[in-house]
């Protein structure tokens, strides 16, 4: 290092040409294809003249359902990405048996690595708070969330995220660590490149956005709900949106900070969690599982609101135990910072802390039993109707009883000495976040889809989506329970254990089928897409729903609601809707209609991402005076915001009326037809 | 919640919005805090300088007198009360307490037991590879 920085050195940090991997071919391939997506959509919006519509009704958009829709493509888009990665390390470890596959390792490590990063932060996140921020204003009956900028201030920090780590494909690479960059590995001694810079500084970034949204989405349900929607009268997913977000609120700034020690110990010289100097390594296995177990808390809770409306939809039934639903997910939540040590039984405490930890973590078996037990009830008796939103819950619970049961068994002690690290607890947590958090974003997706945009998905395709997805799950991760008991450990680049390679070829077979799976969804959207005139739902309530999204036409005005829905029990449109049909939806002549007034739209987010873009590229790369500029940038976009006198427009009633007549015109047809019958 | 509740929505009341309190008693309430919680940070660096008092006890003297600050800080500048109008308030307050509780005595607790399970270093030192 020279003493005195060369120009090249002040204006461009650490980066230069070797930083384009010339000599890797698959990372280069890939990240070009994802540029050429990415400038070919661009050049299409530009050349077609959709950028001003694009720019006024999505980029800027403050309303909540726009910016879920906008969440829940990041998440569909990201999750191409990260099962590219998966098919990958699935095909390495079905050839690497006595060889060295095709991946070598320091790219092998790279995969795992960003797999992990994106899957949790980057689709698993991103897709349940779009479905939040999509659905929860709906069913309390409310036209936005309390803080409509931020909401979207909080996306666009998320998509930085997810930016800078596909950027590091293309520019530098990416960590080694594993998805939680264990130290003394991620520290500066072992890892000196910019991987887990990139990794650190994205998570740091979008970790903001998250809990700008865990904030907004709190402080929605305490505060913004309609008229007669107490605590106890609110949909269940609004209750495990409260839940699941008082959780993001409370977790994800002890994320920020030990990222934040990492960095420090890797930019400044610090020791927090090196081997020398004091530094003390257990020190962040310790904040980053206290953190981590709830985090995976935050992920499955909405999945088990998700459940709780479908479930409770398609066999036509109010859900069965309500109120012990409600304090079972209470109890989840306080109950998930309780047990954080079970991630590091092996890791030297005796046998009082992990006995404790130990029973904790079996402790939550039981709410989470309770559930299931409720949606089974549910079912009881029901007159079930199996859409491809109702398999998916069915799967689930199949799918997901059997993640709790192998949850309970890696949380006994004793066992976990023997499973910990192995290919079975790979199979664990994959078992319950695909069984359990991504089939209820699909769930999710397909339920709620025909309300964000007025049409209904091909229910065939759908099925054949299901299906694949659902087998393919079996087939590839059944065979990895039985790898990690014939003591196959995770994250391995190849091996030499003869008995392995029948069960990693099982589970690359099993990848094929779930690649269809997600073929065939993407068939389902395009086909549904082209046939939508003939899936067009002009009632707002495909599914003869129960809550108060169904109540409004789809998709629903800006406003969401032309009167505040006025709440008399659980179960608010299903009540709604049965006292409509006794009047024949006669008498219409109630309040008057009234001029509403809506957040206008504001750039501040999409400018603020941008310069968060910036200032986290020159930090990873060490370029400081852009550091300044995308902090300066960002701090002016904050004060110019602030700083503005007229934040609302007003719709006029007329215009109001005009919008509702139409939704109620087409209500009433449902319901004299549905007299005919 | 009974069914006749009305909505406490209405009632509560966000930290910072406060109506009814003319401008001055809300002047005279931030000096007051102010005032406090200066004295609190005069006396904690006085504490710790003093050999006025009992040393061991300094510790818990500076932690107690940073508990008081906060408490200073959540009445008189964050504005918690225990009126009707900020249930939302105080439960958000009890639950942040809970996990803070958690969180620092569960690694507290960790922390001191790590090495349970672990020989001494000299031991490990000793072992046949
Ligand atoms: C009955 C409930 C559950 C219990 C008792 C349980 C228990 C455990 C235990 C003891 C471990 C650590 C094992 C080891 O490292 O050796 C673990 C790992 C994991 N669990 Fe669970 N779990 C449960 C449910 C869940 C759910 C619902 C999710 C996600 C939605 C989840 C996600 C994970 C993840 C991601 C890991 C691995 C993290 C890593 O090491 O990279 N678990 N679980
Ligand atoms: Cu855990």
């Amino acid at each position: 290092m020279p003493a005195v920085p060369t120009v090249e050195a002040t204006m461009l940090g650490k980066l230069d040409w070797s930083a384009i991997p010339l000599d890797q071919p698959i990372p280069l391939a890939a990240g070009g294809v994802v540029l050429l997506v990415i400038l070919g959509v661009l050049a299409w919006v530009v050349v077609k003249g959709h950028l001003p519509y694009l720019w006024h009704e999505w980029i800027t958009s403050v309303d909540h359902k726009r910016i879920g829709v906008m969440y829940i493509l990041l998440a569909s888009v990201m999750l191409l990405r990260g099962g590219s990665d998966a098919i990958m390390m699935r095909i390495q470890q079905a050839i690497a048996y006595q060889s060295q596959g095709y991946l070598p390792p320091e790219h092998y490590n790279q995969i795992f690595s960003a797999h992990g990063t994106i899957m949790i932060f980057f689709v698993a996140m991103p897709f349940v708070i779009g479905l939040m921020n999509l659905v929860v204003p709906l069913q309390l009956g409310v036209r936005d969330v309390a803080f409509p900028t931020l909401n979207s201030v909080g996306f666009w920090l998320t998509a930085t995220g997810a930016l800078l780590v596909n950027l590091s494909l293309v520019i530098g690479e990416f960590a080694r660590t594993g998805w939680l960059a264990f130290p003394p590995l991620s520290e500066l001694s072992y890892s000196p490149g910019v991987g887990v810079d990139y990794y650190a500084w994205s998570l740091q970034i979008s970790g903001v956005g998250t809990l700008v949204a865990g904030i907004n989405l709190v402080t929605t349900v305490l505060k913004l709900r309609t008229k007669g929607m107490n605590y106890l009268r609110m949909p269940m997913f609004c209750w495990t949106t409260l839940a699941s977000n008082l959780l993001i609120v409370a977790a994800f700034p002890i994320l920020t900070a030990t990222l934040a020690m990492l960095l420090l110990d890797r930019y400044l010289g610090f020791h927090f969690f090196t081997n020398e100097a004091g530094g003390n390594v257990m020190m962040f296995m310790n904040l980053i599982w206290a953190w981590g177990h709830p985090e995976v808390y935050i992920l499955v809770l909405p999945a088990f609101g998700v459940y709780s409306e479908v479930v409770s939809t398609f066999s036509s039934k109010p859900l069965f135990g309500y109120r012990s639903m409600v304090l079972a997910t209470m109890a989840i939540c306080i109950i998930s910072f309780m047990v954080w040590l079970h991630h590091f039984f092996t890791m030297g405490a005796g046998p009082d802390v992990n006995a404790i930890f130990g029973i904790a973590s079996m402790i939550i078996a039981v709410p989470t039993g309770v559930k299931i037990y409720n949606w089974l009830f549910t079912m009881y008796g029901g007159r079930i109707r199996f859409a491809t939103p109702m398999l998916w819950s069915v799967g689930f619970m199949v799918t997901f009883i059997i993640g709790g049961l192998t949850g309970v068994l890696v949380a006994v002690p004793p066992a976990d000495f023997m499973l910990h690290n192995s290919m079975f607890l790979v199979a664990h947590f994959h078992n319950v976040i695909i069984g359990g958090v991504l089939f209820a974003a699909f769930a999710g997706f397909e339920y709620w889809f025909p309300k964000a945009f007025g049409f209904r998905l091909d229910e065939r395709w759908g099925k054949v989506g299901f299906w694949f997805t659902f087998v393919g799950f079996w087939v590839t991760f059944m065979p990895l329970y039985i790898a990690g008991m014939l003591g196959m450990t995770r994250r391995m680049q190849h091996y030499d254990v003869a008995e392995w390679r029948p069960w990693m070829l099982v589970a690359a077979f099993g990848m094929l089928l779930l690649t269809i799976g997600v073929l065939a969804q993407v068939t389902q959207i395009v086909v549904s897409i082209r046939n939508r005139e003939a899936l067009r739902d002009r009632t707002g309530d495909p599914w003869d729903g129960r809550s108060l999204e169904w109540a409004t036409s789809s998709p629903p005005p800006v406003f969401n609601f032309a009167f505040d829905p006025d709440v008399r029990g659980e179960d608010a449109y299903w009540a709604l809707k049965h006292h409509a049909k006794q009047q024949q939806l006669e008498d219409h002549s109630g309040p008057e209609y009234q001029d509403i007034e809506m957040p206008k739209n504001s750039p501040t987010g999409f400018v603020c991402a941008f310069f968060a873009t910036v200032m986290g590229f020159a930090l990873i790369w060490h370029i400081w005076w852009m550091v300044i500029l995308g902090g300066v940038g960002a701090f002016a976009t904050f004060v110019v915001f602030a700083w503005r006198d007229h934040d609302e427009y007003v719709i006029p009633a007329a215009e109001v009326e005009r919008i509702d007549r139409i939704n109620i015109e087409e209500r009433r047809n449902l319901v004299s037809l549905a007299g005919t019958l | 919640m009974s069914d006749q509740t009305h909505m406490h929505v209405e009632h509560d009341i966000a930290p910072g919005d406060e109506e009814q309190h003319s401008v001055r008693e809300r002047i005279l309430g931030y000096v007051v805090g102010l005032g406090l919680a200066l004295l609190l940070t005069a006396t904690s660096f006085f504490i710790a300088g003093t050999n006025l008092v009992w040393q061991p006890s300094i510790p818990v003297a500076l932690i107690v007198l940073a508990i008081a600050q906060m408490g200073v800080h959540l009445v008189f500048f964050l504005h918690i009360t225990t009126g009707p109008d900020n249930t939302n308030n105080v439960l958000a307050l009890a639950f942040g307490l809970l996990v803070v509780f958690l969180v620092v005595g569960g690694t507290v607790w960790i922390m001191a037991h790590l090495n349970q399970n672990m020989p001494p270093m000299d031991q490990i030192m000793q072992m046949p590879r």
